[in-house]
């Protein structure tokens, strides 16, 4: 009996292997796991394959390990890589381990962010301004005791940056230089999953929270949240912490051997370029309609033709609008 | 044709009316929460101080005599006493201590509630029954699940890190104290109810010092899952070894990767290690 199952099981599987597999290439995105990524892979995907006929797939992973996917081959396109939190980038970049097409957008925000009712007050939920005069990085040790960590209540609490990225030293050397540790400790928040819920949590519940974000994300559209302002940037000494973040480059790239294969893929992203208040936009339209990140991205190619047509010749752009009406 | 391979009808669940049920849940028991947060704190505060007040060398010969005096075996020893002061050599000392504070509190809390559940669970076959698909999710849900609700309950850091460690690691001890009682020859409580022992003097004199050596068995194992949970745990701002295995792979650093796993490694055999002689000299004694 038992082998009879086994041998039931086991005609199941080869069969399953011996499905027929379509025969037209896949190519692979890398889905990195925040949306704004999700979403850039679902437009760049829909028009790949509306107008070459490609069919696409995503692949999901941590930061690190996609991109390390990228360059050994694994996936084929990257289409947001988050330059400032990737140590490797500029040698990976100069080494050519992976070809870069392009920029996606180079006008986001990232650094300290406080709900904007700490500050302002917010009379629909019955809220006083906490601490009216903060405005400056510099200003948070005044006002240590609004954040005051719970699991070591002599000091404040500044969540900072996701263990592993670029920007997690940084704002430790931030941290150091404004002799902030005299009032708050610095709390690794682990991943990124858990600070989008540290921080939707404080927000929901009406509290006091100092942490690191970034723009464009569904939860910085969804809240109101204010960036904390610092010294203007510095070039050469923003990697000790000093100065604001300059808003990081978010390229495009695809795996070695990428262009000769696909060229007229590869001219089509090298010319894909967005911005970080388009991204929100969608980001937004995703979170209000429930949609799914193909129809948002059917929505935003309809939505913002303009655009579009700059990124295609005119008779793909034509093609294009054609067939997603 | 289609059917074959596809369902013929799809239900579609809500799923954002679960997101808001927790989000208004999380605003009208705030104050429950907060409390609930802070007795853990505190357990967990005490515990901490504890271990940090013990200077190193002091836990380093409590290892080695603890484990000498269960086995008997001098070299052993003074090995894991070897490898437990290498963990301090190479730096990660006070994130042992750090990683140690959050496991021997779930470990602790975790044997507080498991060790009197799984004895209902013993005696009632109704709980017994409602029970086991509960443990079985407990086991096999994925954390994240339930760890993202739990974070916009209770925030960030080490106090979710217990609680979900917590989750994971009470199941052994709970199983492992249904069955040991069970397991009880039936001959045996007979005779106790026969000289008219109640319910709770067997439970008590005969049924628990028989079942000994697989409670034991299943602090044991619970001890070892809270171990494993620690990358977990970090991922959720507990500090201590796990961040630190976490930052490694985050940025492919193998060597640190290996240099910090080999840490938790040596500090999960040291505790399976102790815990396991607590089961030996018992079963000795037992037959």
């Amino acid at each position: 009996m038992k082998k009879l199952f086994l041998l039931f099981a086991l005609s199941i599987l080869v069969l399953a292997g011996c499905a027929p597999s379509s025969g037209t290439t896949k190519l692979t995105f890398a889905n990195a796991g925040w949306d704004s990524i999700a979403f850039h892979n679902a437009t760049m995907g829909t028009i790949i394959e509306t107008l070459y006929g490609y069919e696409w797939e995503e692949v999901m992973g941590s930061t690190p390990i996609t991109y390390e996917a990228l360059m050994s081959g694994e996936i084929d396109i990257y289409s947001e890589i988050w330059t400032d939190n990737l140590a490797s980038y500029e040698n990976d970049v100069a080494t050519g381990r992976f070809e870069l097409l392009g920029m996606n957008f180079d006008d986001n925000n990232q650094g300290l962010y406080v709900p904007r009712y700490v500050i302002e007050g917010d009379p629909e939920r019955g809220i006083e301004p906490m601490a009216p005069n903060l405005r400056y990085v510099s200003d948070l040790p005044q006002y240590w005791e609004l954040f005051r960590d719970e699991e070591d209540p002599s000091k404040g609490r500044l969540y900072g940056g996701i263990p592993g990225w670029a920007v997690d030293e940084i704002l430790r050397n931030k941290f150091d230089h404004l002799n902030l540790g005299d009032t708050f400790n610095y709390f690794s928040p682990g991943s990124d999953p858990a600070l989008s819920a540290a921080l939707s949590g404080a927000y929901e519940r009406g509290e006091a929270i100092v942490g690191y974000y970034w723009e464009p994300t569904w939860l910085m559209g969804l809240y109101d949240f204010v960036l904390l302002e610092d010294e203007p940037f510095n070039e050469a000494l923003f990697a000790d912490g000093v100065g604001e973040f300059k808003s990081s480059d978010v390229t495009i790239g695809v795996r070695r051997g990428f262009t000769s294969e696909f060229p007229e893929v590869a001219e089509f992203l090298s010319q894909y370029s967005t911005s970080s208040s388009l991204t929100s936009s969608a980001l937004s339209y995703i979170e209000e309609t429930g949609a799914s990140y193909k129809d948002a991205a059917k929505w935003f190619i309809l939505n913002h033709q303009e655009l579009v047509a700059t990124w295609l010749s005119a008779e793909e752009f034509n093609t294009l609008i054609a067939a997603l009406q | 044709m289609n059917w074959i391979y596809e369902f013929p009808f799809q239900l579609t669940i809500d799923t954002s009316a679960i997101d808001r049920g927790v989000r208004s849940f999380a605003l009208t028991f705030d104050a429950v929460l907060r409390v609930i947060r802070q007795g853990l704190t505190t357990i967990l505060l005490a515990i901490s101080d504890l271990l940090t007040f013990i200077p190193w060398w002091v836990l380093v010969l409590l290892v080695i005599a603890l484990y000498f005096k269960q086995s008997k075996r001098l070299w052993m020893a003074i090995l894991y006493g070897v490898l437990l002061s290498m963990i301090g050599m190479i730096g990660l000392w006070p994130l042992m201590i750090s990683t140690l504070s959050i496991v021997i509190t779930a470990v602790i809390l975790s044997v507080a509630l498991g060790f009197p559940l799984g004895l209902l669970l013993s005696l009632s076959e109704r709980a017994n029954m409602i029970m086991r698909p509960v443990l079985d999710t407990m086991q096999t849900m994925p954390v994240f699940v339930y760890l993202i609700p739990a974070l916009l309950l209770f925030g960030l850091g080490r106090v979710p890190a217990v609680m979900a460690t917590i989750i994971y690691a009470i199941v052994p001890i709970i199983r492992l104290t249904n069955l040991g009682i069970r397991q009880v020859n039936a001959e045996i409580v007979e005779a106790s109810r026969s000289f008219g022992a109640t319910t709770l003097q067997t439970l008590v004199k005969v049924q628990i010092p028989q079942a000994f050596t697989t409670i034991m068995a299943g602090l044991n194992q619970t001890l070892m899952m809270a171990m494993a949970m620690v990358v977990t745990a970090s991922m959720i701002g507990a500090p201590g070894l796990g961040a630190e295995v976490l930052i490694a792979v985050n940025r492919i650093e193998v060597g640190r990767g290996l240099v910090s796993g080999s840490a938790i490694v040596i500090v999960a055999i040291i505790l399976d290690r102790l815990s396991q002689g607590w089961v030996k000299p018992t079963e000795e004694e037992g037959v």
